[in-house]
């Protein structure tokens, strides 16, 4: 009897954490239109998703990762990386403009830099696994280092100078379909039901949940830890590459730094769609839902004219309500 | 109300939604008086020593304490009112000394306010010299072992001069001699006047130690004995509704299908736990492991498994090298290990019922990378109803099931798995005396299946009514292996503190 109870305050805790999030969105955008109708228009809609395209991508990797109960905070660093190597690719061997360039080459410039990208994001995915997994230490302090390290190297590559596309690899971050659609959207949505996907129906997804819920328990049963923890961290990097791919695509130049915002923005997506910071539990759709809020967020405070910079504020409180909130219903039990 | 009534409790009761977790119940409890309270799960043991504890408040009722009437409690006036319990769990904080950890809620300070760590171990050591707990309290928590621990968790009890002192399971997974220690701290103390009430689902301890016993079921009082007065068939009696005999008789001793296939553990070794340990297992089999907690049996396990590395071994199945190299491994090659703490590397208990048995078997398919989830449910499902997992719906979350129940998953999970070879480590701690019997005729299900068995066990009871032969370690040596006849309580007892062995 008492059992069948708590199903039910299950299921309707369960249910919460997506109506809240809507509810919120909901009222967030009510406000924004009663202040400045102009919100509801269907390109500014548009617009808001193409803004959160990039966040989306990054923060459904790190969201995956955070139910396994490991923290990747150096996604951020990694797009950065990414992006000035990609544009550095095409800015070398595609040449400028100005100078004619060797048209042969140039041809090969863009799927050349697509390829290096995600190789080089897999190339970081597996060395945050490895070291993970064999210094056995914190994940969190291990990508705060290579969150550095990776700056770095993004710094000393560039030499800290900004790389131009000249409107080369424009389609993915600009384009639209049917002059409506963005690109970007599509990738965005194809990600997000990708991982809901992998969550739901597949083994590696129910691993995840498995190892932040209690890795010795998935260990002795018989779990391959090691290899679910590398395999989450290199699918974090094949993820950041497909952000840095449309972050740079769409800004036309990278910077050593033009993702470095992206690592807390997409933990506080994460966090606010309910992934508790410890694992164990979440979904993809409201990890989806958390981005949507912060993208709102964003949007909402440029067109209520109001002072841009309280974006941090709010996305910070917004951070610290969430964990509160799902930290009080806890301790209810 | 007499002089010599400490604390008695007048028609309590507690409900929750869909349940009367307590109905009516009368209790008292005398002056230097050790008083049990048994009951199956869910009998209400639990909400009952709750509600003194403060911690949770009863619906209505009334508490009288030293002849103070209390409604309700909550957790400081228990304390003020000298009410200490210790839980079944280990509430130390590690990284602290002994001394720090008893007195952590105190701390005597310097005239400067820095903590006065040497008056502190000072009265620490002469608690536990009063308690006759030989246990240091300058060292690190973290250094001691299990048994150490809980004596150090009662010492802090003490250390509060309670009055009335709740113990809740004291002696889950305590070996011999710690339950030896806690029995007479209990018995001197209760001499001195200090009242305790004693939780535990062994009957045996509670003739042993305790002066009375009430007896709850399904949350109401059904009956209150003197110990002395009392057969212990008359309490499983009025526990469970059904006579002893059922529980305690072997019913596992029925014919097996014995073969000359059998698994042989050879040479198992890891520096200073387990030394070179070598016997066999026949096929419809159940082999026990006995002897003192710490004498390797739980580490033996898991160097078998590949949990740990171990020095030397080699597992031969029918004539087959299957040494497993990871618990991977080990699934792989059909073989399940129960761990002894269900909580600890037991289960996901977040997670829902149905993952949690499927996890080992999904990790051993692992050329399947998809879900079957309707195949998954009903699979499940169907183990769970075999198993009687007592539950609305597999959907549920562990961390909502008792501890028998929770008991079962673990078990479900492994025969999902298809185990040919499983390994129990302490197969019905913490739970209640229905599951036990319920589990036990499983595990003799598997046996009859042709699976091999290997129970660990510290209560020699299961050990000598479950298994065909007990091996018993000690010091991490394999000293015996009993058979047939030799098997009973006594033995098993004498050949872990090696007693035969030594005093002759």
């Amino acid at each position: 009897m008492t059992n069948r109870i708590l199903t039910k305050d299950k299921k309707v805790r369960q249910l919460n954490q997506s109506f809240v999030l809507i509810i919120i969105i909901a009222g967030l955008c009510i406000i924004a239109t009663v202040v400045n109708p102009r919100f509801l228009r269907i390109t500014n809609i548009i617009n808001i998703f193409q803004q959160i395209s990039v966040l989306g991508i990054i923060a459904s990797g790190v969201g995956m990762l955070l139910i396994s109960g490991d923290i990747d905070i150096s996604v951020g660093q990694q797009v950065s990386l990414i992006g000035i190597i990609l544009a550095m690719i095409i800015q070398k061997i595609g040449g400028i403009p100005a100078n004619a360039p060797n048209a042969w080459l140039s041809g090969w410039a863009i799927p050349m830099a697509i390829v290096v990208s995600f190789a080089v994001g897999i190339l970081l995915g597996i060395f945050n696994g490895l070291v993970v997994i064999k210094s056995k230490a914190s994940s969190f302090i291990i990508t705060l280092g290579s969150a550095t390290v990776f700056k770095g190297l993004a710094l000393l590559i560039s030499g800290g100078s900004s790389y131009m596309l000249f409107n080369r690899f424009a389609t993915l971050g600009r384009g639209r379909i049917f002059s409506i659609i963005p690109i970007a959207i599509l990738f965005l949505l194809g990600v997000v039901i990708m991982s809901h996907i992998l969550l739901k129906y597949f083994k590696f997804g129910r691993f995840l949940y498995a190892l932040g819920g209690n890795k010795k328990a998935a260990f002795v049963s018989g779990i391959n830890v090691n290899k679910v923890t590398l395999t989450s961290f290199i699918m974090v990097g094949v993820f950041d590459a497909l952000a840095a791919l449309i972050l740079i695509s769409r800004v036309g130049s990278a910077l050593a730094t033009t993702g470095d915002a992206f690592s807390l923005d997409a933990l506080a997506a994460a966090v606010v769609g309910g992934v508790p910071i410890i694992g164990g539990k979440g979904n993809a759709l409201n990890i989806f839902l958390g981005v949507v809020l912060i993208g709102l967020i964003s949007n909402a405070l440029v067109i209520m004219n109001i002072n841009p910079y309280l974006r941090d504020v709010a996305i910070g409180l917004l951070i610290i309500i969430a964990v509160s909130i799902s930290a009080i219903s806890d301790q209810r039990k | 109300m007499e002089s010599g009534n400490i604390l008695e409790a007048i028609n309590l009761s507690k409900s929750y939604p869909g349940v009367q977790a307590l109905d009516s119940v009368n209790f008292l409890l005398k002056r230097g008086e050790v008083h049990a309270i048994v009951g199956q799960n869910g009998a209400g043991k639990s909400t009952f020593i709750e509600i003194l504890a403060g911690s949770i408040q009863p619906d209505s009722g009334s508490i009288i304490i030293d002849g103070q009437d209390y409604v309700r409690l909550d957790p400081s006036q228990s304390i003020e009112r000298s009410i200490q319990t210790v839980h079944q769990d280990n509430q130390l904080i590690e990284e602290l000394s002994v001394a720090e950890n008893i007195y952590l809620y105190n701390l005597p300070q310097t005239k400067l306010g820095f903590v006065n760590i040497s008056l502190c171990i000072r009265h620490a050591d002469d608690l536990l010299d009063r308690l006759g707990i030989e246990t240091r309290s300058n060292i690190k928590i973290s250094s001691l072992t299990f048994v150490e621990k809980k004596l150090i968790s009662i010492a802090k009890a003490f250390s509060r001069k309670a009055k009335i002192l709740i113990l809740d399971e004291p002696t889950a997974s305590l070996d011999i001699e710690g339950e030896k220690i806690l029995f007479d701290i209990i018995r001197r103390n209760a001499e001195k006047g200090l009242s305790i009430i004693y939780i535990s689902h062994d009957l045996g301890e509670i003739f042993e130690v305790c002066d009375r016993v009430t007896v709850l079921k399904d949350g109401k009082k059904i009956a209150a004995h003197d110990v002395k007065n009392v057969e212990m068939e008359t309490i499983v009696h009025e526990m469970i509704g059904r006579s002893s005999h059922s529980l305690y008789t072997r019913v596992l001793n029925t014919a097996r299908i014995k073969s000359d296939e059998k698994l042989e553990i050879i040479d198992y070794s890891r520096y200073k736990v387990v030394d070179h340990v070598s016997f066999s297992v026949r096929k419809g089999e159940i082999f026990g492991i006995g002897g003192l907690v710490g004498s390797g049996r739980t580490e033996l396990a898991r160097i078998i498994i590949g949990l740990d590395k171990k020095d030397s071994g080699k597992l031969v199945f029918c004539g087959k090298d299957i040494t497993p190299s990871s618990p991977y491994d080990s699934i792989k090659k059909g073989i399940g290990y129960l761990t002894e703490n269900r909580k600890d590397d037991g289960l996901v208990v977040i997670r829902p019922i149905f993952e949690n048995i499927s996890m080992a078997r999904f990790a051993r398919d692992r050329h399947i990378p998809y879900l079957e989830l309707k195949k998954e449910r009903t699979t499940t499902e169907e183990i769970a109803s075999q198993l009687q997992i007592k539950t609305p719906s597999i959907s549920q979350l562990v961390i909502n099931l008792s501890g028998g129940n929770q008991q079962k998953v673990v078990l479900a999970k492994w025969l999902y798995a298809n185990s040919e070879i499983i390994l129990f480590d302490e197969p019905t701690v913490g739970v209640d005396v229905g599951s036990k019997s319920e589990i036990y005729h499983l595990i003799d299900n598997l046996v009859q299946q042709g699976k091999i068995i290997i129970i660990i066990s510290s209560d020699y009871l299961e050990l000598s009514s479950v298994c065909d032969r007990v091996g018993i370690m000690r010091f991490g040596k394999l000293i015996t292996i009993l058979e047939g006849a030799q098997i009973n309580e006594e033995n098993i007892l004498k050949n872990s503190l090696g007693v035969t062995m030594e005093d002759n």
